[in-house]
Protein backbone atom coordinates (compact mmCIF):
# COMPACT_ATOMS: atom_id res chain seq x y z
CA UNK A 1 0.00 0.00 0.00
CA UNK A 2 1.25 3.40 -0.87
CA UNK A 3 1.70 6.03 1.93
CA UNK A 4 -0.69 8.44 0.82
CA UNK A 5 -3.04 5.73 0.22
CA UNK A 6 -2.27 4.57 4.15
CA UNK A 7 -2.98 8.15 5.78
CA UNK A 8 -5.78 8.39 3.44
CA UNK A 9 -7.18 5.09 5.36
CA UNK A 10 -6.34 6.37 8.87
CA UNK A 11 -7.83 9.34 8.08
CA UNK A 12 -11.28 7.79 6.82
CA UNK A 13 -11.36 4.87 9.56
CA UNK A 14 -10.90 7.56 12.02
CA UNK A 15 -14.34 9.18 10.51
CA UNK A 16 -16.05 5.89 9.95
CA UNK A 17 -15.29 5.28 13.53
CA UNK A 18 -16.85 8.89 14.79
CA UNK A 19 -19.81 8.64 12.05
CA UNK A 20 -20.90 4.80 13.63
CA UNK A 21 -21.03 6.17 17.15
CA UNK A 22 -23.22 9.05 16.51
CA UNK A 23 -21.29 12.01 16.17
CA UNK A 24 -22.64 14.74 13.79
CA UNK A 25 -21.18 15.14 10.22
CA UNK A 26 -19.77 18.34 10.15
CA UNK A 27 -17.28 17.10 12.93
CA UNK A 28 -16.73 13.92 10.85
CA UNK A 29 -15.89 15.83 8.05
CA UNK A 30 -13.76 18.63 9.66
CA UNK A 31 -11.49 15.76 11.33
CA UNK A 32 -10.71 13.91 8.29
CA UNK A 33 -10.29 17.35 6.67
CA UNK A 34 -8.03 18.43 9.61
CA UNK A 35 -6.12 14.52 9.44
CA UNK A 36 -5.33 15.02 6.02
CA UNK A 37 -3.93 18.44 6.51
CA UNK A 38 -1.46 17.11 8.93
CA UNK A 39 -0.33 14.32 7.29
CA UNK A 40 0.34 17.23 4.17
CA UNK A 41 -1.73 15.08 1.47
CA UNK A 42 -2.65 17.50 -1.03
CA UNK A 43 -5.74 18.25 -2.99
CA UNK A 44 -8.03 16.61 -0.80
CA UNK A 45 -11.90 16.63 -0.96
CA UNK A 46 -14.37 14.76 1.60
CA UNK A 47 -18.01 14.58 1.17
CA UNK A 48 -19.58 12.96 4.40
CA UNK A 49 -23.63 11.63 4.35
CA UNK A 50 -24.78 9.82 7.30
CA UNK A 51 -24.86 6.43 6.61
CA UNK A 52 -21.54 6.98 4.06
CA UNK A 53 -18.25 8.49 3.27
CA UNK A 54 -16.57 9.99 0.20
CA UNK A 55 -12.71 10.76 -0.14
CA UNK A 56 -10.13 11.19 -2.30
CA UNK A 57 -6.42 12.86 -2.01
CA UNK A 58 -3.62 13.75 -4.65
CA UNK A 59 -6.68 14.22 -7.51
CA UNK A 60 -4.19 15.18 -10.13
CA UNK A 61 -0.92 13.11 -9.50
CA UNK A 62 0.20 9.51 -10.18
CA UNK A 63 -0.83 8.03 -6.93
CA UNK A 64 -4.41 9.61 -6.95
CA UNK A 65 -6.29 7.43 -4.35
CA UNK A 66 -10.19 7.64 -3.16
CA UNK A 67 -12.38 5.51 -0.97
CA UNK A 68 -15.84 5.15 -0.51
CA UNK A 69 -17.45 3.89 3.13
CA UNK A 70 -20.67 2.61 3.61
CA UNK A 71 -21.33 3.03 7.44
CA UNK A 72 -24.78 2.17 8.93
CA UNK A 73 -26.67 3.62 11.18
CA UNK A 74 -25.61 2.00 14.69
CA UNK A 75 -25.67 2.70 18.04
CA UNK A 76 -24.05 6.10 20.11
CA UNK A 77 -21.01 5.52 22.01
CA UNK A 78 -20.15 8.90 23.29
CA UNK A 79 -16.88 7.71 24.88
CA UNK A 80 -15.40 6.20 21.67
CA UNK A 81 -16.39 9.50 20.27
CA UNK A 82 -14.71 11.20 23.05
CA UNK A 83 -11.68 9.05 22.44
CA UNK A 84 -11.19 9.57 18.77
CA UNK A 85 -11.78 13.17 19.51
CA UNK A 86 -8.54 13.30 21.39
CA UNK A 87 -6.64 10.96 19.06
CA UNK A 88 -7.35 13.47 15.59
CA UNK A 89 -6.16 16.40 18.41
CA UNK A 90 -2.74 14.68 18.59
CA UNK A 91 -2.68 13.42 15.10
CA UNK A 92 -3.18 17.36 14.07
CA UNK A 93 -0.40 18.60 16.45
CA UNK A 94 2.16 15.63 15.44
CA UNK A 95 2.46 13.91 18.38
CA UNK A 96 1.51 10.86 17.04
CA UNK A 97 2.72 8.89 13.90
CA UNK A 98 0.76 6.69 11.82
CA UNK A 99 1.63 3.09 13.37
CA UNK A 100 1.00 3.99 16.87
CA UNK A 101 -2.38 6.28 15.10
CA UNK A 102 -3.40 2.31 13.84
CA UNK A 103 -2.60 1.24 17.40
CA UNK A 104 -4.84 3.63 19.08
CA UNK A 105 -7.76 3.88 16.50
CA UNK A 106 -7.92 0.02 17.43
CA UNK A 107 -7.86 0.66 20.98
CA UNK A 108 -10.51 3.46 20.54
CA UNK A 109 -13.05 0.43 18.27
CA UNK A 110 -12.27 -1.94 21.56
CA UNK A 111 -13.31 0.31 24.22
CA UNK A 112 -16.04 -1.50 26.14
CA UNK A 113 -19.89 -0.72 26.41
CA UNK A 114 -20.71 -1.14 30.05
CA UNK A 115 -21.79 -4.90 31.26
CA UNK A 116 -24.76 -5.81 30.60
CA UNK A 117 -26.09 -5.70 34.16
CA UNK A 118 -24.90 -2.09 34.66
CA UNK A 119 -26.85 -0.82 31.57
CA UNK A 120 -29.98 -2.79 32.90
CA UNK A 121 -29.68 -0.92 36.27
CA UNK A 122 -28.79 2.27 34.81
CA UNK A 123 -31.71 1.99 32.25
CA UNK A 124 -33.69 1.00 35.66
CA UNK A 125 -32.87 3.96 37.69
CA UNK A 126 -33.16 6.31 34.73
CA UNK A 127 -36.91 5.51 33.98
CA UNK A 128 -37.79 5.39 37.57
CA UNK A 129 -36.28 9.14 37.97
CA UNK A 130 -37.58 9.84 34.68
CA UNK A 131 -41.05 8.77 36.07
CA UNK A 132 -40.86 10.84 39.01
CA UNK A 133 -39.72 13.87 37.98
CA UNK A 134 -42.53 13.46 34.87
CA UNK A 135 -44.88 14.12 38.32
CA UNK A 136 -44.98 9.88 38.83
CA UNK A 137 -45.91 8.60 42.46
CA UNK A 138 -43.22 6.75 44.23
CA UNK A 139 -45.06 3.68 43.80
CA UNK A 140 -44.92 4.55 40.02
CA UNK A 141 -41.32 5.08 39.94
CA UNK A 142 -40.59 1.61 41.72
CA UNK A 143 -42.87 0.16 38.47
CA UNK A 144 -40.74 2.16 36.36
CA UNK A 145 -37.68 0.66 37.58
CA UNK A 146 -38.80 -2.54 37.09
CA UNK A 147 -39.85 -2.14 33.75
CA UNK A 148 -36.81 -0.60 32.88
CA UNK A 149 -34.60 -3.44 33.23
CA UNK A 150 -36.57 -5.69 31.48
CA UNK A 151 -37.18 -3.41 28.92
CA UNK A 152 -33.26 -2.78 28.56
CA UNK A 153 -32.51 -6.57 28.44
CA UNK A 154 -34.75 -7.07 26.11
CA UNK A 155 -33.22 -4.02 23.56
CA UNK A 156 -29.27 -5.70 24.20
CA UNK A 157 -30.87 -9.22 23.18
CA UNK A 158 -32.76 -7.27 19.71
CA UNK A 159 -29.66 -5.62 19.25
CA UNK A 160 -27.55 -8.93 19.46
CA UNK A 161 -29.97 -10.41 17.05
CA UNK A 162 -29.73 -7.49 15.04
CA UNK A 163 -33.74 -7.50 14.44
CA UNK A 164 -34.84 -4.48 13.01
CA UNK A 165 -34.91 -1.30 14.72
CA UNK A 166 -38.46 -0.52 14.32
CA UNK A 167 -39.61 -3.71 15.99
CA UNK A 168 -37.32 -3.32 18.92
CA UNK A 169 -39.34 0.29 19.61
CA UNK A 170 -42.83 -1.29 18.85
CA UNK A 171 -42.17 -4.40 20.74
CA UNK A 172 -40.55 -2.30 24.03
CA UNK A 173 -43.10 0.27 23.98
CA UNK A 174 -45.85 -2.57 24.14
CA UNK A 175 -44.43 -4.44 26.40
CA UNK A 176 -44.35 -1.37 28.72
CA UNK A 177 -48.09 -0.30 28.42
CA UNK A 178 -49.28 -4.26 28.84
CA UNK A 179 -47.12 -4.26 31.80
CA UNK A 180 -47.99 -1.33 33.42
CA UNK A 181 -51.63 -2.24 32.97
CA UNK A 182 -50.96 -5.61 34.53
CA UNK A 183 -49.64 -3.25 37.59
CA UNK A 184 -52.89 -1.33 37.43
CA UNK A 185 -55.26 -4.40 37.36
CA UNK A 186 -53.16 -6.52 40.07
CA UNK A 187 -54.77 -3.64 42.62
CA UNK A 188 -51.57 -1.57 43.05
CA UNK A 189 -52.49 2.62 43.44
CA UNK A 190 -50.45 3.53 39.90
CA UNK A 191 -51.04 6.01 37.68
CA UNK A 192 -50.37 3.98 34.89
CA UNK A 193 -49.71 6.17 32.53
CA UNK A 194 -47.02 7.98 34.56
CA UNK A 195 -44.79 4.67 34.28
CA UNK A 196 -45.10 4.03 30.58
CA UNK A 197 -44.27 7.75 30.04
CA UNK A 198 -40.93 7.32 32.59
CA UNK A 199 -40.42 3.87 30.66
CA UNK A 200 -40.68 4.88 27.30
CA UNK A 201 -37.58 7.59 28.04
CA UNK A 202 -35.03 5.23 26.80
CA UNK A 203 -36.87 4.74 23.33
CA UNK A 204 -37.19 8.17 22.30
CA UNK A 205 -35.30 10.07 19.42
CA UNK A 206 -33.52 12.36 21.29
CA UNK A 207 -30.46 11.84 20.19
CA UNK A 208 -31.58 11.59 16.23
CA UNK A 209 -33.26 14.99 16.85
CA UNK A 210 -30.19 16.49 18.13
CA UNK A 211 -28.10 15.11 15.69
CA UNK A 212 -30.48 15.94 12.93
CA UNK A 213 -31.00 19.85 14.23
CA UNK A 214 -27.06 19.99 14.11
CA UNK A 215 -26.74 19.18 11.14
CA UNK A 216 -29.46 20.90 9.66
CA UNK A 217 -27.96 23.84 11.24
CA UNK A 218 -24.67 23.11 9.38
CA UNK A 219 -26.01 22.61 5.99
CA UNK A 220 -25.60 19.03 5.76
CA UNK A 221 -29.58 18.93 4.38
CA UNK A 222 -29.55 15.39 3.39
CA UNK A 223 -27.62 13.78 6.75
CA UNK A 224 -30.39 16.24 8.67
CA UNK A 225 -33.26 14.81 6.77
CA UNK A 226 -32.44 11.29 7.11
CA UNK A 227 -31.73 11.49 11.20
CA UNK A 228 -34.91 13.53 11.04
CA UNK A 229 -36.70 10.73 9.40
CA UNK A 230 -34.98 8.37 11.65
CA UNK A 231 -36.47 10.29 14.63
CA UNK A 232 -39.98 10.57 13.17
CA UNK A 233 -40.49 6.73 12.79
CA UNK A 234 -38.74 6.13 16.18
CA UNK A 235 -41.40 8.29 17.56
CA UNK A 236 -44.05 6.85 15.48
CA UNK A 237 -43.27 3.40 15.95
CA UNK A 238 -43.75 3.99 20.20
CA UNK A 239 -47.05 5.39 19.41
CA UNK A 240 -48.02 2.23 17.57
CA UNK A 241 -46.55 -0.39 20.42
CA UNK A 242 -48.83 2.29 22.91
CA UNK A 243 -52.13 2.44 20.83
CA UNK A 244 -52.00 -1.36 19.82
CA UNK A 245 -52.03 -2.44 23.68
CA UNK A 246 -54.35 0.09 24.58
CA UNK A 247 -56.99 -0.86 21.80
CA UNK A 248 -56.34 -4.91 22.37
CA UNK A 249 -56.96 -3.99 26.30
CA UNK A 250 -60.12 -2.19 25.56
CA UNK A 251 -61.36 -5.21 23.74
CA UNK A 252 -60.91 -7.39 26.82
CA UNK A 253 -63.84 -7.70 29.22
CA UNK A 254 -63.34 -6.33 32.88
CA UNK A 255 -60.35 -5.19 34.41
CA UNK A 256 -59.93 -1.67 35.66
CA UNK A 257 -61.03 0.98 33.30
CA UNK A 258 -59.01 3.49 32.19
CA UNK A 259 -59.67 7.21 32.34
CA UNK B 1 -37.29 21.54 43.72
CA UNK B 2 -34.16 20.42 45.04
CA UNK B 3 -35.38 16.71 45.29
CA UNK B 4 -36.10 17.15 41.01
CA UNK B 5 -32.79 18.68 40.91
CA UNK B 6 -31.43 15.50 42.46
CA UNK B 7 -33.52 13.16 40.31
CA UNK B 8 -32.72 14.65 37.35
CA UNK B 9 -29.42 14.48 37.74
CA UNK B 10 -29.47 10.88 38.98
CA UNK B 11 -32.04 9.82 35.26
CA UNK B 12 -29.10 11.85 33.11
CA UNK B 13 -26.38 10.46 35.07
CA UNK B 14 -28.00 6.59 34.29
CA UNK B 15 -28.39 7.60 30.33
CA UNK B 16 -24.64 8.98 30.30
CA UNK B 17 -23.64 5.14 31.55
CA UNK B 18 -25.76 3.82 28.62
CA UNK B 19 -24.26 5.84 25.80
CA UNK B 20 -20.82 5.12 27.20
CA UNK B 21 -19.69 8.32 28.24
CA UNK B 22 -16.20 8.65 30.18
CA UNK B 23 -16.27 8.39 33.83
CA UNK B 24 -14.83 12.07 34.20
CA UNK B 25 -17.52 13.44 32.14
CA UNK B 26 -20.49 11.60 34.09
CA UNK B 27 -20.72 14.70 36.55
CA UNK B 28 -20.64 17.13 34.07
CA UNK B 29 -22.90 15.50 31.93
CA UNK B 30 -25.35 14.84 34.50
CA UNK B 31 -25.33 18.76 35.63
CA UNK B 32 -26.13 19.78 32.42
CA UNK B 33 -29.21 17.37 32.20
CA UNK B 34 -29.98 18.45 35.69
CA UNK B 35 -29.82 22.49 34.75
CA UNK B 36 -31.61 21.81 31.47
CA UNK B 37 -34.77 20.71 33.43
CA UNK B 38 -34.73 23.19 36.29
CA UNK B 39 -35.16 26.08 33.78
CA UNK B 40 -37.55 24.15 31.98
CA UNK B 41 -39.37 24.42 35.78
CA UNK B 42 -38.87 27.44 36.58
CA UNK B 43 -39.93 28.85 33.57
CA UNK B 44 -42.53 26.61 33.25
CA UNK B 45 -43.87 27.79 37.18
CA UNK B 46 -43.60 31.46 35.72
CA UNK B 47 -46.42 30.58 33.70
CA UNK B 48 -44.91 31.06 29.69
CA UNK B 49 -46.29 27.01 28.59
CA UNK B 50 -44.65 23.87 27.78
CA UNK B 51 -43.39 25.32 24.61
CA UNK B 52 -41.90 28.15 25.55
CA UNK B 53 -40.14 26.67 28.73
CA UNK B 54 -38.66 24.00 26.30
CA UNK B 55 -37.33 26.51 24.16
CA UNK B 56 -35.19 28.44 26.97
CA UNK B 57 -34.92 25.46 28.54
CA UNK B 58 -32.83 23.79 25.34
CA UNK B 59 -31.17 27.31 24.61
CA UNK B 60 -29.61 27.37 28.29
CA UNK B 61 -29.11 23.27 27.93
CA UNK B 62 -26.94 23.81 24.87
CA UNK B 63 -24.98 26.75 25.73
CA UNK B 64 -24.26 24.88 29.42
CA UNK B 65 -23.18 21.91 26.76
CA UNK B 66 -20.88 24.14 24.78
CA UNK B 67 -19.32 25.81 27.91
CA UNK B 68 -18.56 22.49 29.32
CA UNK B 69 -17.30 21.60 26.42
CA UNK B 70 -14.55 24.14 26.50
CA UNK B 71 -13.63 23.81 29.55
CA UNK B 72 -13.25 20.24 29.43
CA UNK B 73 -11.93 20.29 25.63
CA UNK B 74 -15.00 17.20 24.84
CA UNK B 75 -17.00 17.00 21.90
CA UNK B 76 -20.73 19.25 22.67
CA UNK B 77 -22.23 15.84 21.94
CA UNK B 78 -21.47 14.29 25.41
CA UNK B 79 -23.14 16.83 27.51
CA UNK B 80 -25.99 17.96 24.82
CA UNK B 81 -27.24 14.48 23.79
CA UNK B 82 -27.21 13.12 27.65
CA UNK B 83 -28.74 16.23 28.94
CA UNK B 84 -31.87 16.85 26.13
CA UNK B 85 -33.31 13.52 27.13
CA UNK B 86 -34.98 15.27 30.12
CA UNK B 87 -37.08 17.83 27.59
CA UNK B 88 -38.06 15.36 24.55
CA UNK B 89 -41.50 15.23 24.64
CA UNK B 90 -41.85 11.41 25.43
CA UNK B 91 -45.39 12.41 27.13
CA UNK B 92 -46.56 13.96 24.34
CA UNK B 93 -46.34 11.33 22.12
CA UNK B 94 -48.06 9.32 24.61
CA UNK B 95 -50.76 11.00 25.24
CA UNK B 96 -51.26 11.89 21.19
CA UNK B 97 -51.37 8.21 20.77
CA UNK B 98 -53.30 7.72 23.66
CA UNK B 99 -55.93 10.16 22.90
CA UNK B 100 -55.96 8.78 19.23
CA UNK B 101 -57.09 5.81 20.20
CA UNK B 102 -59.64 6.62 23.03
CA UNK B 103 -61.55 8.48 19.61
CA UNK B 104 -61.06 11.74 21.64
CA UNK B 105 -60.26 13.62 18.78
CA UNK B 106 -60.01 17.46 20.29
CA UNK B 107 -57.48 16.46 23.00
CA UNK B 108 -55.70 14.43 20.20
CA UNK B 109 -54.99 17.25 18.21
CA UNK B 110 -54.38 19.52 20.88
CA UNK B 111 -51.78 17.35 22.74
CA UNK B 112 -50.69 16.14 18.69
CA UNK B 113 -50.00 19.98 18.19
CA UNK B 114 -47.89 20.79 21.13
CA UNK B 115 -45.85 17.89 20.40
CA UNK B 116 -45.14 19.02 17.45
CA UNK B 117 -44.62 22.51 18.78
CA UNK B 118 -42.26 21.54 21.83
CA UNK B 119 -39.73 19.28 18.76
CA UNK B 120 -40.02 22.49 16.76
CA UNK B 121 -39.05 24.45 20.05
CA UNK B 122 -36.36 22.61 21.17
CA UNK B 123 -34.81 22.76 17.69
CA UNK B 124 -34.73 26.23 17.68
CA UNK B 125 -33.61 26.57 21.48
CA UNK B 126 -30.42 24.07 19.61
CA UNK B 127 -30.45 26.58 16.65
CA UNK B 128 -29.68 29.59 18.65
CA UNK B 129 -27.56 27.92 21.12
CA UNK B 130 -25.50 27.39 18.56
CA UNK B 131 -25.46 30.66 16.62
CA UNK B 132 -23.78 32.36 19.50
CA UNK B 133 -19.92 32.47 18.24
CA UNK B 134 -17.68 29.65 19.38
CA UNK B 135 -14.90 32.60 20.47
CA UNK B 136 -16.72 33.64 23.59
CA UNK B 137 -16.64 29.99 25.16
CA UNK B 138 -13.28 29.85 24.56
CA UNK B 139 -12.23 32.96 26.19
CA UNK B 140 -13.33 31.20 29.53
CA UNK B 141 -10.94 28.75 29.74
Amino acid sequence: MSDNKEKLTLAVEIGDALLRNGAEIYRVEDTILHILDAFELENFDVYVLSNGIFASANEDREDACSIIRHVPLGDVHLGKIAALNQLSREICENTCDIEEAWERLRQCNLLPSPKPWIQGIACGIGCGCFCYIFGGKFLDSVCAFILGIFLQYMRMDQIERKSSKFMTNIIGSAFLTASSLIFLNLGLPVMQDKIVIGGIVPLLPGIALTTSIRDLFNGDYLSGAIHLLDALLTAMCIAVGVGFVIITYQHIPGGVKLP
Amino acid sequence: MILQFLLAMTATASFAVLYGVPKKQFFFSSLTGALGWICYLTFFKLGVGTVFASLFATFFLTIISRFFAAIRKNPVTLYLVTGIFTLVPGAGIYYTSYYFIMNDMSRFTAKGMETFKIAGAISIGIIFGFAIPQRLFQRKK
